[in-house]
């Protein structure tokens, strides 16, 4: 590690580290200047439309705490797509991440195929704040779909450290049992330490499904909410109501979404985040963002102002936009667009 | 003496709209096929880069063996002729921004030319782009340098041009590196040394890096064999700058090329402004491998239209393109590279000498029933 770092630091006004990786890669897989590499080392079913891959790391990997996610980058058909997900640490070398496969979702879809034992994928150092807590207070774990892999991570690192607070509760949203993930897992949980409980709720399976996150099952299930910690993850709905319905109770709320914003309609203020300045602004949804941005005081570079020179191309980290040319939305995070012909169809966060 | 006719037809208002839309037609059915085979294409043609760059510069270090010497310097002149040309050019255009990946963005790769790459968008991503072969903002039009049309006026200075037109292709990549910085304005007195110096310095330190790599530290790295090594890399550099104002000269200063005043900006519509760069390129007939080296700027007509898309789609296009331009009786110069070359060569020797200078603004680029 240290003779790397040396090295690199030597290497680097004579390098450039793009050539240094081409070349780099035609000697070891995973071996990189600027990108973290994990090679899949397995990929296994994790429940219905559920796939667990393990990643393993040929030499340290990325700085990642439990509960938090990392950004993967995979090549599909030519095009880089980069997601989140939450991984768990089995042991120092290895990872795991679990992936639901979304319709008509091409990076899940690829992920989950059986061909991906042996490859690479890209992955970034761990970021988000869903952590361990320092002290002892009770934990209400609210998750829905693939809202659980934070947990999981965080509940094993917990179980491990032998630092589980007294009173820890997990409720997890499905449609049915065979969509549970880890539910061996906590079961055995369960069964080593009497402080946790966890409770599946079935939307679409048994006599009586089980509904959506409400009052009645926080008072039945989790009864203790006053003085608890509360973590929530899952589509952004679910997240919603769940902030909503602990409001005022709980001693802390930590919660992540996994879904997009909705589609703003054409015209109606969309919030815009510029990440380098720190600023938000509010600007008209549908309009061409480069002069929305203008109006607002800002002045992002840019030269012919109608798609050809590329100044105005500016890296997106997350939201929906549309490109004004041949109308195409595109939601996928962390992409660059053309602000003179692109505009906002939800709120952005924009690399300016 | 009168304007030299334009091999174009004129066309009405409502012509030029339809004309605008039946390109955009073409440019949309193509947008929706660019994927997997163009990141296939690009990433060839960067691990060809590669390859023929360690293999010129590996037999370079044998060079004293005059045979290692030639083939050497002939592939690192290729490896930079791809660079520059399929690479870099069309890399910094935004061609390959879709595909996400840091080593194929437009905003950020730097190129190995000792010109900075955000001096080069400007001056040909912004300018020449977007006011193609207008008169007084297309620093392009003889790169303030030559006369190559009647529309410029003619000054003693001039009948030097065939020597500086030399003097320019030998050393090419130091005038596009130079261009941003308007010395002329300089020397004019109107622009203060401050700024010409805050101007230069990005410059002065790509150039400076890129003569450090070329000429001290690769012939360094080869110790006893630094002169055969050094002189290796100044003919791949020279190679490659002939090659590339071949190129963008055989594409742009042909004899029917024209130039327009800036009187077409205004009110310009989509269809104008494809008329407009239709009219100011030409492009060039050769196989694939003429293609390749020249970053399929041989399409320069497709280039002009659609900058954005990757280069290698234009030869699927062009047929498309040129029997619209047929249809609407919109003149589609090609020819080839010695034809060109030819009328390039005219063109710089013709306009060394006075001749009759012709106001711009005669030159127009639409007559429509209500101008004409
Ligand atoms: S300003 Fe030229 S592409 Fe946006």
């Amino acid at each position: 590690m240290h003779t790397e770092s040396a090295l690199k630091r030597w290497l680097s006004p004579l390098v450039d580290p793009k050539i240094f990786d081409f070349w780099a890669a035609h000697l070891s897989r995973t071996w990189r200047w600027e990108r973290r590499l994990a090679r899949v080392s397995a990929v296994t079913a994790a429940a219905d439309g559920a796939t667990t891959l393990t990643l393993r790391w040929g030499r340290r990997a990325p700085a990642l705490l439990p509960g938090q996610h990392v950004n993967i980058t995979v090549d599909v058909a030519g095009v880089r797509h980069t997601r989140a997900y939450s991984p768990t640490v089995l042991d120092a070398r290895q990872w795991q991440i679990t992936v639901r496969e979304q319709p008509g979702g091409c990076v899940s879809h690829f992920l989950s195929a059986p061909e991906r034992v042996g490859s690479t994928l890209e992955v970034s150092a761990g970021f988000g704040d869903m952590l361990l807590p320092q002290d002892q207070a009770p934990w209400l774990l609210l998750a829905a779909g693939s809202g659980i892999t934070p947990f999981r991570s965080l509940l094993r690192a917990a179980a491990a450290a032998d630092a589980l607070p007294p009173s820890v509760t997990l409720l997890y949203w499905a449609d049915r049992a065979a969509s549970l993930c880890f539910a061996d897992e906590f079961d055995q949980l369960a069964a080593d330490h009497p402080q946790f409980r966890w409770q599946p709720l079935l939307t679409r399976e048994g006599e009586a499904p089980a509904a959506r996150i409400n009052a009645e099952q926080l008072a039945e299930w989790a009864p203790l909410l006053a003085g608890s910690r509360v973590y929530s993850c899952g589509p952004a709905g679910f997240v919603s109501s769940a902030e909503a319905l602990v409001a005022g109770q709980a001693l802390q709320v930590v919660s992540e979404a996994f879904s997009l914003p909705p589609l703003q309609p054409a015209g109606e203020p969309v919030t815009i985040t510029l990440a380098r300045s720190g600023r938000q602004l509010t600007v008209p949804g549908g309009t061409p963002l480069l002069a929305a941005l203008e109006q607002a005081g800002e002045r992002p570079p840019h030269g012919c102002r109608m798609g050809i020179c590329n100044t105005c191309s500016c890296g997106k980290q997350a939201g929906t936009t549309e490109d004004l040319l041949n109308g195409a939305l595109s939601a996928e995070p962390i992409t660059a667009l053309r602000l003179c012909v692109s505009s906002a169809r939800s709120d952005l966060t924009l690399d300016l | 003496m009168s304007l030299s006719p334009s091999p174009s037809r004129a066309l009405t208002a409502a012509e030029v709209e339809a004309f605008g839309r039946e390109i955009d037609a073409v440019r949309e059915r193509v947008e929706a096929e660019v994927g997997e085979r163009d990141a296939r294409y690009i990433r060839r043609v960067h691990a060809a880069v590669r390859y023929t760059e360690a293999a010129g510069r590996g037999l370079l270090f044998l060079g004293l063996f005059p045979p290692f010497w030639l083939l050497g310097t002939l592939l690192l002149g290729l490896s930079k002729i791809l660079e520059n040309m399929e690479l870099g050019h069309n890399v910094m255009h935004g061609q390959y921004d879709w595909m996400n990946d840091p080593q194929f963005n437009g905003k950020t790769y730097e190129w190995d030319i000792v010109g900075t790459s955000d001096n080069w968008r400007h001056t040909h991503n912004f300018k020449h782009h977007t006011y193609t072969n207008i008169k007084g903002m297309d620093d392009d039009i003889g790169y303030g340098l030559l006369r190559l049309f009647p529309e410029q006026r003619w000054r003693p200075f001039y009948l030097f041009q065939p020597f500086f037109s030399v003097i320019f292709a030998l050393l090419f990549q130091w005038g596009v590196a130079i261009q941003n910085l308007r010395i002329g304005r300089l020397f004019a007195g109107r622009m203060s040394k401050g700024e010409f110096r805050e101007a230069a310095s990005p410059v002065a330190r790509k150039a400076g890096r890129q003569l450090l790599k070329d000429y001290v530290l690769f012939p360094l790295v080869a110790g006893p064999f630094f002169l055969p090594v050094l002189l290796g890399n100044v003919v791949a550099n020279g190679i490659r700058n002939v090659w590339t104002w071949l190129i963008i000269f055989c594409g742009h200063f042909t004899a029917n090329a024209e130039v327009f005043p800036k009187s077409v900006l205004r009110n310009e519509t989509r269809g104008h402004w494809y008329l407009r760069q239709i009219r100011g390129s030409s492009n060039l007939k050769g196989g694939r491998l003429m293609h390749i080296l020249s970053g399929n700027l041989s399409f320069q007509i497709e280039h002009h239209l659609f900058p954005d898309l990757p280069a290698y789609r234009y030869a699927q296009v062009a047929p498309e393109i040129r029997d619209i331009c047929q249809r609407y009786g919109v003149h589609y110069n090609t020819g080839s590279l010695w034809r060109q070359f030819g009328q390039v060569c005219w063109r710089i020797v013709r306009y060394a000498f006075p001749s009759k200078y012709v106001p711009v603004e005669r030159r127009q680029l639409v007559v429509s029933e209500e101008a004409s």
